[in-house]
């Protein structure tokens, strides 16, 4: 697969039907994100294209500035038309950040590549694929998670003593928000003392998580990269996928699907656009 | 041992639920004093985490009033206000947090007597939930 990959950037670039590609490259026996450009150094570095589930920040965000990668080279190149090899999770993170006007999609080119049953199984992830796919083979998603059975299945008096244990061991490093794709706010209500109390540990029970959990809430697409992220295995990915499925049963919404597509929390109750209306002055 | 008198916030917007409260006030209807209200432009502006927040500093419950859909001054403010306030009560109830301690309700300017309602039932269903758990939590 990795093959026909490569293939079809060389034809992107030699066409020039985009400027660059931006990917992954094999690197010091790691991978790190990589521009490769239509020069010829640029296209004969491809066969260092690559993909890996172990490193998937190509649209995320740097810190410390807070800038998303992508945005910072579109608003630097605003032109530059970029290829970009993303998988399902890449993809729902692209039109999201469109969605929320942080990046151009109309000057991006989104190579769709599907994850194998393996990869899949690994990120626990219900859609595997993108919503257009170019490269390899579909496979079905995996359903059911125990451990928002288990989660569901408790009482409230012990859900709260579970998350009271799990959130204890935070050590309030901030890897779930960076390795967020949708996590772009450069003043960070995390961050801030009116929301949450700053200077101990474990951070304020449930405050500082929670605020986390209800501002991605209807956003998430799933990606599983927080729970990665978190060096002390909190489960942060029941409550946010559990969310995944509460937008559609709540608003009919699911994440990622379409830039069209307006969030809930903009939209009034009916379901009309309310930033339009609201400035044709009603 | 006392009765357990609870600690509800109230969040009132300025231009419905505030005057409803205030109508109750020189109406002179009784209605349990357990309740502390902040005023805010919109029941729009009523963040979930202020909700949180509340609750984590030990408020056994928290109310949101707003006006009536159709009728709020800012157009859809309280249309986001019934969407948040949905998210919410989700995710509180995964936490552990009993979505029953937060309530949304709608009270116009005239409805005095109903602000009024409205604090004495929530009094009582926050007295039948007995106190916020997370006092222990943060204990
Ligand atoms: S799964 Fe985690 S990292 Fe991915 S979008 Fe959702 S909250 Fe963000
Ligand atoms: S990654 Fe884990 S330890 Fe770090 S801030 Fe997030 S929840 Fe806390
Ligand atoms: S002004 Fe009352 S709810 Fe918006």
């Amino acid at each position: 697969m990795i093959e026909n990959i490569r293939d079809l950037a060389r034809k992107w670039l030699e066409s020039k039907e985009v400027d660059a590609i931006f990917g992954l490259k094999e690197q010091d026996g790691g991978v790190a994100p990589y521009l490769f450009t239509g020069r010829v150094n640029g296209i004969s570095e491809l066969g260092k294209l690559t993909t890996s589930t172990q490193y998937r920040r190509l649209c995320y965000t740097c810190r410390p500035s807070k800038d998303n990668i992508l945005s910072l080279m579109q608003r630097r190149e605003p032109n530059m038309k970029i290829g970009i090899v993303a998988r399902g999770c890449e993809e729902r993170a692209l039109v999201e950040l469109a969605k929320r006007g942080q990046i151009d999609l109309e000057k991006i080119k989104i190579m769709g590549i599907a994850c194998s049953q393996e990869e899949a199984k690994e990120c626990k992830c219900e859609r595997p694929y993108p919503n257009n796919l170019v490269i390899g083979e579909r496979v079905e998603g995996v359903s059911g998670d125990e451990n928002i059975n288990a989660l569901l299945s408790k009482s409230l008096p012990e859900r709260l003593a579970f998350w009271r244990h799990e959130l204890s061991k935070c050590i309030k490093c901030y890897g779930c928000r960076d390795a967020c794709p949708m996590c772009f706010c450069k003043d960070c209500k995390m961050e801030q003392k009116i929301f949450t109390e700053t200077g101990s540990l474990p951070p304020e029970i449930p405050m500082f998580l929670f605020i986390r959990f209800y501002h991605i809430s209807e956003r998430c697409i799933g990606c599983g990269e927080c729970e990665k992220a978190c060096p002390v295995d909190i489960p942060l990915l029941t409550i946010f996928r559990q969310l995944r499925r509460d937008m559609k049963d709540l608003f009919d919404y699911e994440a990622g699907i379409a830039v069209e597509q307006e969030s809930p929390l903009l939209t009034t109750l009916d379901e009309s656009p309310m930033r339009k209306e609201v400035t044709s002055g009603v | 041992m006392a009765e357990f008198e609870p600690k509800i916030l109230a969040f009132c917007c300025n231009w419905c639920s505030y005057a409803g409260a205030d109508l109750a006030g020189v109406s002179r209807l009784q209605y349990p004093p357990n309740i502390r209200i902040i005023r805010v432009m919109c029941s729009g502006r009523v963040e979930p985490e202020f909700v949180v927040k509340a609750l984590s500093l030990r408020a056994d419950g928290v109310l949101i009033l707003g006006c009536h859909i159709g009728d709020c001054h800012y157009i859809y403010g309280n249309h986001r206000t019934k969407k948040r306030m949905a998210i919410l009560e989700r995710i509180l109830g995964y936490l552990g947090i009993d979505p029953a301690r937060v309530r949304l309700e709608w009270v116009s300017a005239s409805e005095g007597a109903r602000f009024a309602e409205v604090v004495r039932q929530f009094t009582e269903e926050i007295k039948k939930l007995g106190p916020n758990p997370l006092k222990e939590v943060r204990a």
